[in-house]
């Protein structure tokens, strides 16, 4: 072992500033196991980091309650990745080596996350991916230590090529943040469309706005000047809070577009906007509260809903499973060491909030569904749109083959 | 008798850098090669500013270019990392001279704001060009494996990293200091004091201008090519005025006086930085108090107040 253990005074500082609370306090011949998260903590998706927390939180106290894992409590230290590769990668590096962290999760941004994934095997922690969706790292650029419990894009954008292919919309085209994300989205959606309905238009009238742009007047005119007949909207966080409010005041809701909102449905989003969201438009969600029927998603939703006051969103759930698929995996393993239990997590199967999940051993990437759904009425009293017509696909058949991935493992 | 315990004391300091992986925690590895390149940024930037007189705010754009330059060949050519070296300092100084050739004729604030002009021109330029800088995600995923010159260096392994980067800029730093101290740097401080007393004697102030503008950027270049591999991506925000605005805290902080002086600027700016972002989200605002007190009572920065009060000293 190569492991480092510092035995300096920051360590104890950072204890303290850690969020640890322990039922029954700290066992006196072990310490607790330590878990890392890198999320978005400040700017304009924040809200993201904060939800994320909040999942992660909740999962830390129900584990620590019931014992804990390998009979050792539980703790977290949150760091901000601003939404920027660099400071991620240094986050990493210091909960690592500083923290010394046993295990890693987070990530909202996927230009972030295609700069940090080939970093993690140095760290020789695992790390699970909860919400960033690029295809790469899971793809190309995949390793032994980075896992993905939440959905990608080829998986979302497959799901929705199938619900476009329904539509009577011939000429697409896109409005999405201008960096990995918003780009790859519109490949994926695009290659997949065509496949299913090879008459479709995909237009050269296409929007990147900047990630984090205030204003997206210029972007909604362009589009609607093209004209098109359906567009796709990968725009999310607190842009995508801007860009309704400015879509409607433009009257780009009333065109008649058929208009497929790629991470529309996140609760962090349909809290800040309220009936502002128009009703009608298609919504995606790596994760639906309301679409899954089982008693741990029935017992996630009542805990999170009573502690926290408002409706679960994909982070806050892709954060709560993967602690629980940590716990798991760090079970099966007998250890918490890194290489362990990342080779634990290779091929696992859990029970999650939204089904059996299981990370697929040629690529690391959990094989689960987006849920989609057309926005209906106003929820009596969760203060959000309901959605309606959900449709949730089968997350193997919607994935990439191990052969597309690009990805040896 | 001074002078000798200004050498003893360096010489201490640079065993201790050498040692550093041998006592302290792992994490201050890290730390302190990003001490080590910003240091560099910063003493490369203070040629322009502390010595020519000239603030530039565009500094960050040498930076920047020499981290997309190491990143690209790494990327896309596979170079030994020692010549990718080479190759962002000739292309950031080459950067530096176009560039400065157009603010050089322009002196105080106007200086100042054509330089932030071009440095956010360049920052663009990286933002925005899809298809060679990747956008806003930069380049990332390059590998690090050779390091040339037939040495056999693990450089992904970030002790060897440390002593490569201690190596690199403290070779920069020695040349810098030699260039701080010749002739021409003379001319540089008198340009700084009264450029028409300079001129009068005849020297072309533009020429030297350049000169030490383009020098600055050579070195930048340096030092941004060695952030590439440390950081693993090369990214606009590399370039952006935020980021020009860094060796100007930094030089501030130390004292620009002294040629050592922006070194302890970078120390202090990322120690504190890590140190305080440890307790709270708003760092800049301590940074924000300790530089009105450094700019309001110690005007020669730490370094700069430390060592004038000691060498003033009787006893």
């Amino acid at each position: 072992m190569k492991t480092f253990n510092p035995k300096n005074l920051m360590v104890s500082a950072m204890t303290a500033a850690t969020l640890s609370i322990g039922a029954g306090g700290v066992m006196a011949d072990d310490h607790p196991i330590h878990f890392g998260g890198i999320y978005i903590l400040s700017g304009s998706a924040a809200t993201y980091g904060e939800f994320a927390q909040e999942g992660i939180n909740l999962a830390v106290d129900e584990i620590n309650q019931g014992g804990g894992i390998l009979g050792r409590q539980v703790e977290v230290t949150f760091e901000d990745s601003q939404g920027k590769a660099a400071t991620a990668i240094q986050a990493a590096r210091k909960l690592a080596y500083q923290d010394n962290v046993d295990a890693m999760l987070g990530l909202d941004s996927s230009g972030v996350a295609q700069g940090m994934v080939p970093t993690v095997p140095e760290l020789q922690k695992p790390f699970i991916i909860t919400h960033a969706a690029t295809p790469d790292v899971t793809g190309n650029l995949c390793n032994e230590f980075t896992y993905r419990i939440s959905v990608n894009v080829p998986q979302n954008q497959k799901a929705a090529a199938r619900i476009a292919a329904k539509t009577d919309a011939k000429r697409w085209t896109t409005i999405g943040p201008d960096y990995a994300f918003g780009h790859q989205t519109w490949e994926y959606f695009g290659n997949y469309l065509k496949e299913l309905n090879p008459d479709v238009e995909l237009m050269e009238d296409t929007a990147f706005p900047r990630f984090g742009a205030e204003d997206f007047t210029p972007f909604i005119n362009g589009v609607m000047d093209a004209d098109p007949d359906g567009v796709i909207i990968s725009v999310w966080g607190g842009d995508l809070v801007n860009f309704v409010r400015q879509a409607t005041n433009l009257g780009f809701f009333d065109q008649g577009y058929e208009l497929m909102f790629t991470v529309g449905a996140a609760t962090e989003v349909l809290d800040a906007l309220g009936d502002r969201m128009p009703e009608g438009v298609w919504l995606s969600t790596r994760y639906w509260y309301d679409a899954y029927d089982n008693e741990l998603n029935q017992n996630f939703v009542k805990a999170y809903m009573d502690r926290y006051d408002h409706a679960p969103s994909y982070n806050a759930q892709g954060a709560y499973s993967a602690i629980y698929a940590y716990k798991q995996a760090m079970e099966a393993a007998g250890t918490t060491d890194g290489p362990a239990v990342a080779k634990a997590l290779s091929g696992m199967t859990m029970e999650a909030t939204n089904g059996t999940v299981t990370f697929r051993k040629a690529d690391n990437q959990a094989m689960v569904s987006p849920t989609w759904g057309k926005t209906g009425p106003m929820h009596p009293e969760h203060g959000i749109r309901t959605l309606t017509d959900i449709q949730v696909f089968d997350g193997e058949e919607i994935s990439r083959t191990p052969e597309e991935t690009g990805c040896s493992l | 008798m001074k002078q000798n315990i200004l050498i003893g004391v360096m010489l201490v300091a640079i065993a201790l850098l050498i040692a550093l992986p041998w006592y302290a925690p792992f994490f201050y590895i890290f730390i302190f090669t990003e001490i080590l390149i910003l240091g560099l940024f910063a003493v490369s930037f203070n040629l322009i500013f502390g010595y020519t007189g000239m603030l530039s705010f565009g500094h960050a754009a040498y930076f920047g270019m020499g981290a997309y330059t190491t990143a690209m060949l790494l990327l896309h050519q596979d170079w030994p990392f020692v010549y990718t070296l080479f190759a962002a300092m000739a292309l950031s100084g080459l950067l530096a001279l176009v560039i400065g050739f157009l603010c050089v004729r322009l002196s105080e604030v106007y200086f100042a704001m054509l330089t932030l002009a071009f440095g956010m021109m360049v920052f663009t330029i990286a933002h925005s060009w899809r298809d060679v800088t990747n956008g806003s995600d930069g380049i990332a995923g390059f590998r690090i494996k050779e390091f040339g010159l037939g040495l056999d260096l693990t450089i992904g392994n970030p002790t060897v990293y440390y002593h490569v980067t201690l190596v690199v800029v403290g070779i920069a730093a020695v040349i810098l200091y030699i260039i701080s101290r010749s002739s021409f740097g003379m001319i540089l401080k008198a340009i700084r004091q009264n450029p028409e007393r300079v001129s009068f004697c005849g020297l072309n102030i533009r020429t030297y201008r350049l000169a030490s503008f383009t020098i600055g950027g050579i070195f930048a270049g340096l030092a941004g090519a060695l952030i590439a591999p440390f950081l693993r991506v090369a990214s606009p925000e590399l370039m952006h005025w935020s980021m020009s605005a860094e060796p100007v805290l930094m030089s501030i902080l130390g004292g620009t006086g002294y040629f050592l002086g922006p070194f302890v600027g970078a120390a202090m700016f990322v120690l504190l930085e890590t140190w305080i972002t440890s307790f709270t989200e708003s760092w800049m605002l301590f940074l924000g108090i300790v530089l009105a007190l450094m700019v309001m009572f110690f005007r020669k920065g730490v370094l700069g107040t430390f060592l004038d009060w000691w060498m003033n000293k009787n006893d």
